[in-house]
């Protein structure tokens, strides 16, 4: 029924005798020779290999490397192979996975028969799909993680001893080929039952293909610790999901620049330092005061929270609109570019033939004049056209930044007059208080206040300049807590205006000048063109 | 008005007695084709009628080319020679609202009321109606409905449009109408179904002739028309109101179009009828039709014949069932007042049927011509032309349709899917479309020979082709195809070949394609590469050994890379080849880029290339194949034109049939041999006992003994059969060979020779019998013993064997 996986072992048999083989020599380093030989070695052949020789080959454009049998005791030197996809170093003597930091591109990466003992370095290979590490000494399946691609995981003759390694597998959605086969837990009674029913979209385990009645057994007899286990991974993710759409919308309040104002976070936040505030919340009648306070303050906060969001939104709706006015601009001017482009070329076409099947020289010289004429003009329009375009886009962002500008303006003067309400609120609330805590004062000296005061509470109230103190103190944290919330609004907005309008400026400067370049290259490239031809010309 | 009376009623009178006599001669009436059809036949059969019998009465012997087509009034139903004493009663009606108003309006042409049926009897036009219920979907919508009739209808014009009118009906005729809903247009279908028989391919060629002479009329006074206003004509109107119906229109049951009551082409309306009543215009039609108001409810607009049913909208009692007759059948009985209300009697014409088969052939003979000015109609039923042909447009140049411009034919069923051609003759390009199926996935074929490396354009279903090839235009110089689809992305090919090089050596035909000049091809965008390294169209300009390729343009650029390979071969001053130089490869890149400048990118991209040229240049060949293959299939497939038939066709499949006949077959087999298996081995015996008693165990025992023995008898009966015959023959063959022996001497070779044949063949007769006794005594115990297991075993006697099994 099972047929054979697609990397069947087949150095394995050899692997004994290479390795008394290479256990016989010297260690060796990954030095520059080394890699060289090997590139050299398995670059191009015959009439590629003779200009490959002739040019060098740079390691950066290597795609393929193999370093099998080499006594390598070192991972080292691979940095500047950034663009390899393939990395073979089985049978060597590495100790440790290293060096593979710059090597992203990486898609397969043979490590089998070397004495790796733990799974490391390998977080920056994040294309890995075939990973080999047959024969090491490891023992513990993990540092993983960021290899999001995986397909192919060899793994055999291993010291993997708990099962509990299958579980950190489950996280590779692609993994398909598995092989565990002589570590310790493959000696288990149930280890193929315990791996299909763990990771059921396997299709090979140990180089055989899991047939689907295995499959239904394994889920049968596995059924109630997997449904659990997938209980718990639910519940992460959906924790993990939940904590996404937090910072989602907090993200999107502070782009706002209202965050923490749709509750009453702000005014916690007045009360929080603010020691003689919440020592006085004991005086009769301070409390009912405080808490219609709370409210109409939340009220106000809510309020600037709504203006706020829906400022955004007006925001967003221009420049939206902007960009796509903007775009549409680039998009038809650059048709009429691409088009006169086209109708130069075919042009162009016929003039070279022209040029170089004419033998005559005056008339060759005329018809150079008058292609040169040609290409010149092509130059005019299209720089032209860049300047029609510019002055355009120039108008419109000045526009913009003249609606964004008084947008931002109008918010931040609605912000104001909603937080000088708070502050009125506070004013308000400070001479309730400080009135009824003079009426206690008074009342503390004239020995008529019978209720029970904590002593720091009543140590306030030992003379007036003390308590007036007190309560102002606690006023200005409270004055200061509302003033920095509205410097903290304003200045992000005023600072995320200017910038967003600085960027407008500065792309469309680089688009400018990209574009002048573009236009450059070009007609410097057909102006050589015909300079070269004429050279040809004249030496003929 | 008193001599018109007495003329109408002599005419009639001559009608009835010409009926009379023509039925007593046994004479098969002469009549056309159009007699019961829509009333506009109607009409002018009617006028013709009358037409032909002044003119046998006026001058004796001439015979009107018009009638030819002969029914037997005899086997008509008795509905049709006779009147009922209602129908009478209606007729006077009749006669008595014409009189009236004749009398009111004198200066208007006499009510069309009661033309005469086939069998001469005068019958009024609404008896002429019958609603009719169809059992085909196609029927109960107009436009298809109308379809059909037109279809069934045969345009014959009369052979002068005035002459009958002037004389008959005296004064330019008025126009006629009918209103019926559309399902009604069928029902006269069956009266045409009746007289299909008898309508002869004569009448089909006589009625050309006429269209001929007719169209040679009207070519000759095409400015002005003579009779604009004088023609009679009836048509159907559908009155808005009811099934969603949202404006009054008329039918013309000629072209099954329909038309406004705005349309300039109807100039007036004299009255109109449906199966329940007959009305008078009595509105003025200086504008035509356009300001007519249809409330028939308004008896000032709309003068009606009859009291009873003049509801508001005629549609609305049109459009209820035909079961609305009886009822009122049942009312007229009570009442006859002719003042009260008078019903309708219901019509006397029979209930249609048409056979899926006539319903399919649509046209009388399935084949019908229709002649416009420059233009020729031909129409035929499926699988009546054994290539498909089911229509057929004929455009002219001339009036005189001689110079032909363009044909257009129609085709359905065919295995090829071909479904329309389109012959210009003036260019003489040929247009084929196909219907998808086509094996080579064809949809249009445009061309004007079929020889190969012609002006040509194929145009394929492009998904039904693995290669996603849309469309295939060629010259003799160049091919351009076009894709759709390809996950290469391929779009566009162009290829220019050079001229034919003769070839020295005579090689087969096929084997010499023009040779290729240049390749272009395009590509559209791949989303997976990057614009500079994506290309958008490459050249393989062959001959000069150079490719060019322009790559796609990036999102925010104008100018595109560009990259063009000379992959001429060079030699260096040592004689070494060179591999790859700088100059092989001109490129512009908008991104200057660090490893396009190696050699070997270069020389790598051009190895590519050059795999890719071969291929293409394959591709090209393949692509000519192509073509002369398609040509070659479509040539046999024209020479074939084979027709598929739908496996729901049980009539036409044979298939099919032969398959039902052989399941039919083999099922009737075997019920014979079901029947045979139970017959009951034990009947004859079971038969000897007293029936309906239980078999005591005695019986059941001597009930297998005696079949036992009866079979045993059998079996030795049958070996002394065969024994006696062996013996038969031994003896004559022995009395034979005596009589040789003794005649030996005087025998002739003829003799001799009859006596080895026979000699031959009764050794082998003796011979099989020998066999087929040793191996009856073979068998013959085994039977026994099976006969007597299968008795124990038997159900009747299991129970009562038991103890002596």
């Amino acid at each position: 029924m099972a047929s054979l996986g697609p990397y069947p072992p087949t150095h394995w048999a050899a692997s004994g005798k290479m390795n008394r083989l290479c256990n016989s020599m010297e260690p060796r380093v990954m030095d520059d020779d080394m890699l060289k030989l090997a590139v050299g070695e398995q670059g191009p052949r015959e009439e590629a290999g003779q200009l490959a020789k002739q040019e060098g080959i740079l390691f950066k454009d290597v795609l393929s490397l193999q370093l099998d049998f080499q006594n390598i005791l070192r991972i080292d030197n691979l940095w500047q192979f950034e663009n390899l996809r393939k990395l073979q170093l089985d049978n060597n003597l590495i100790e440790r996975i290293e060096g593979l930091e710059n090597l992203t591109h990486l898609v397969w990466l043979d490590l089998s028969f070397n004495n790796i003992e733990a799974i490391e370095g390998l977080d920056a290979l994040v294309n890995l799909e075939d990973l080999s590490l047959f024969n090491n000494r490891i023992t513990k399946i993990d540092s993983l993680d960021s290899l999001v691609k995986l397909q192919v995981l060899s793994l055999g003759n291993n010291q993997i001893g708990n099962m509990m390694n299958i579980i950190y597998l489950r996280r590779f959605k692609d993994l398909r080929t598995l092989s565990l086969s002589g570590n310790p837990i493959a000696e288990a009674e149930d280890y193929k039952m315990f791996i299909c029913a763990y990771l059921p979209d396997l299709v090979y385990l140990d180089f055989r293909r899991i047939d689907d009645h295995m499959k239904e057994l394994a889920e049968m007899k596995h059924q109630y610790s997997i449904d659990e286990l997938k209980h718990r991974e639910n519940l992460i993710q959906a924790r993990l999901e939940d904590e996404q759409a937090r910072r989602e919308e907090l993200e999107e309040h502070k782009a706002a620049f209202v965050e923490h104002l749709n509750g009453s976070f702000l005014f916690d936040s007045m009360y929080a330092e603010d020691v003689e505030g919440s020592k006085l919340t004991c005086l009769p009648g301070v409390s009912e005061l405080l808490e219609a306070y709370k409210d109409k303050f939340v009220i106000i906060c809510l309020n600037i929270f709504e203006y706020g969001l829906k400022q955004q939104e007006k925001r967003k709706v221009e420049l939206d609109t902007f960009n796509e006015c903007i775009h549409e601009a680039i998009q038809e001017n650059q048709e009429q570019g691409k088009h006169k482009i086209a109708k130069f070329e075919e042009k162009h076409l016929l003039s070279l033939s022209a040029i170089r099947d004419e033998s005559e020289l005056t008339k060759l010289e005329k018809k150079i004049v008058e292609y040169s004429g040609d290409i010149t003009e092509l130059f005019n329009v299209l720089m032209t056209l860049e300047m029609q375009l510019v002055e355009q886009l120039e108008e419109t962002i000045n526009m913009f930044e003249r609606n964004i500008v008084d947008l931002v303006g109008l918010f931040i003067e609605n912000v104001q007059s909603l937080m000088a309400q708070c502050r009125d609120l506070e004013n308000h609330h400070h001479e309730k208080l400080l009135e009824i805590s003079i009426n206690t004062l008074e009342k503390i000296a004239k020995g008529e206040f019978d209720e029970d005061l904590p002593d720091d509470v009543r140590s306030l109230f030992v003379d007036k300049d003390t308590i007036v103190n007190a309560v102002g103190a606690s006023h200005d944290i409270h004055l200061l807590k509302i003033d920095n919330r509205e410097d903290e609004l304003v200045t992000r907005i005023n600072s995320w205006c200017t910038h967003l309008v600085d960027k407008i400026h500065k792309d469309e400067i680089t688009r400018n000048h990209k574009r002048v370049k573009e236009i450059n290259q070009y007609i410097d490239h057909m102006q050589n063109e015909l300079d070269n031809l004429e050279c040809s010309d004249l030496i003929d | 008005m008193e001599v018109l009376k007495e003329k109408v009623e002599e005419e009639e009178a001559a009608e009835r007695e010409e009926a009379a006599e023509r039925a007593e001669r046994g004479e098969k009436t002469l009549r056309p084709v159009e007699v019961r059809r829509e009333e506009a036949p109607l009409t002018q059969e009617a006028l013709r009628d009358l037409e032909k019998k002044l003119s046998e009465i006026l001058v004796p012997g001439k015979i009107s080319i018009s009638t030819k087509d002969t029914i037997d009034i005899l086997k008509l139903p008795v509905s049709y020679q006779t009147n009922t004493p209602k129908e009478e009663h209606l007729l006077q009606v009749a006669d008595n609202f014409s009189r009236q108003y004749s009398d009111l309006c004198p200066d208007r042409v006499p009510l069309f009321l009661h033309p005469v049926n086939e069998c001469g009897l005068p019958k009024f036009v609404s008896t002429t109606l019958r609603p009719t219920l169809m059992p085909y979907p196609e029927l109960y919508n107009w436009e298809s409905c109308a379809q059909f009739v037109s279809d069934f209808l045969s345009m014959v014009p009369l052979p002068d449009p005035l002459k009958p009118i002037v004389q008959q009906q005296e004064k330019a005729p008025a126009k006629k109408y009918a209103i019926k809903p559309p399902r009604d247009l069928s029902s006269k279908f069956e009266q045409e179904q009746e007289m299909k028989q008898q309508e002869q391919i004569k009448a089909e060629e006589e009625r050309r002739l006429r269209e001929e002479e007719e169209r040679l009329l009207e070519a000759e006074k095409a400015k002005i028309d003579p009779l604009h206003g004088l023609r009679v004509h009836c048509w159907v109107l559908v009155l808005s109101g009811k099934r969603e119906v949202p404006e009054t229109f008329f039918i013309d049951p000629f072209t099954a179009r329909s038309y406004s009551p705005q349309d300039d082409h109807f100039l007036g309306i004299e009255s109109l009828w449906n199966h329940k009543n007959y009305w008078v215009n009595m509105q003025d039609c200086w504008n035509c039709c356009k300001d007519l108001v249809f409330d028939l409810g308004d008896p000032v607009r709309w003068e009606y014949l009859l009291l009873g049913t003049d509801k508001p909208h005629l549609s609305t009692t049109e459009e209820e069932d035909t079961g609305m007759n009886d009822d009122e059948d049942l009312d007229n009985l009570c009442k006859d007042d002719k003042d009260k209300s008078f019903d309708m009697p219901s019509s006397w014409v029979e209930q249609i049927d048409i056979s899926p088969e006539a319903f399919e052939t649509r046209c009388p003979n399935g084949k019908k011509v229709i002649q416009y000015k420059r233009a020729k109609l031909e129409k035929w039923a499926p699988y009546l032309n054994s290539n498909g042909l089911v229509c057929r447009l004929t455009t002219y140049e001339d009036a005189e349709c001689t110079k032909t411009l363009e044909i257009k034919e129609w085709y359905q069923n065919r295995e090829d899917m071909l479904e329309r051609k389109q012959i210009n003759k003036v260019t003489g390009l040929n247009i084929d479309y196909f219907k998808p199926g086509h094996p080579q996935a064809l949809r249009v074929h445009s061309y004007k020979t079929m020889q190969p490396g012609m002006d040509r354009v194929m145009e394929f279903y492009e998904t039904a082709r693995v290669d996603g090839l849309i469309k295939r235009e060629e010259t003799p110089k160049t091919m351009t195809e076009y894709y759709q689809g390809r996950s290469d992305f391929l779009s566009y090919r162009h290829i220019n070949f050079g001229p034919r090089v003769k070839k020295l050596v005579l090689n087969s035909a096929e084997s010499n394609p023009r040779p290729v000049v240049k390749i272009t091809e395009r590509f559209s965008r791949n989303p997976a590469k990057p614009a500079d390294e994506d290309v958008a169209e490459r050249v393989f300009l062959i001959l000069d050994e150079r490719i060019q390729l322009r790559y796609h343009c990036r999102e925010d650029h104008i100018t595109a890379s560009k990259r063009e390979f000379l992959r001429r071969t060079e030699v260096d001053s040592k004689g070494n080849k060179t591999i790859m130089t700088a100059d092989m490869c001109v490129s512009f890149e908008v991104e200057p880029m660090e490893h396009t400048k190696k050699l070997l990118y270069q020389y790598e991209a051009m190895m590519q290339l050059k795999n890719e040229e071969k291929l293409s240049r394959h591709q090209a060949w393949e692509s000519e194949l192509e073509v002369l293959e398609i040509l070659k299939l479509r040539e046999e497939e024209e020479e074939a034109h084979t027709l598929t038939i739908s496996i729901y066709d049980t009539k036409r499949n044979e298939k099919s049939k032969e398959y039902r006949e052989a399941m039919e077959r083999v099922m009737h087999e075997e019920h014979l041999r079901q029947v045979e298996a139970q017959l009951d081995y034990l009947a004859p015996f079971l038969a000897q006992l007293p029936p309906g008693e239980k078999l005591t165990r005695w019986q059941a025992v001597r009930l297998k003994d005696e079949c036992l023995s009866d079979f045993k008898q059998r079996l030795i009966d049958k070996a002394n059969l065969i024994q006696a015959r062996f013996e038969k023959e031994t003896q004559e063959l022995q009395k034979k060979q005596q009589w040789y022996q003794e005649n030996q001497v005087t025998l002739t070779t003829e003799d001799e020779d009859f006596y080895l044949s026979y000699c031959s063949q009764a050794m082998f007769r003796i011979r099989i019998l020998e066999q087929r006794l040793n191996r009856h005594k073979e068998l013959a115990p085994l039977k026994y013993l099976a006969l007597e297991e299968k008795l124990y075993k038997d159900p009747r006697l299991v129970e009562l064997l038991k103890v002596f099994a």
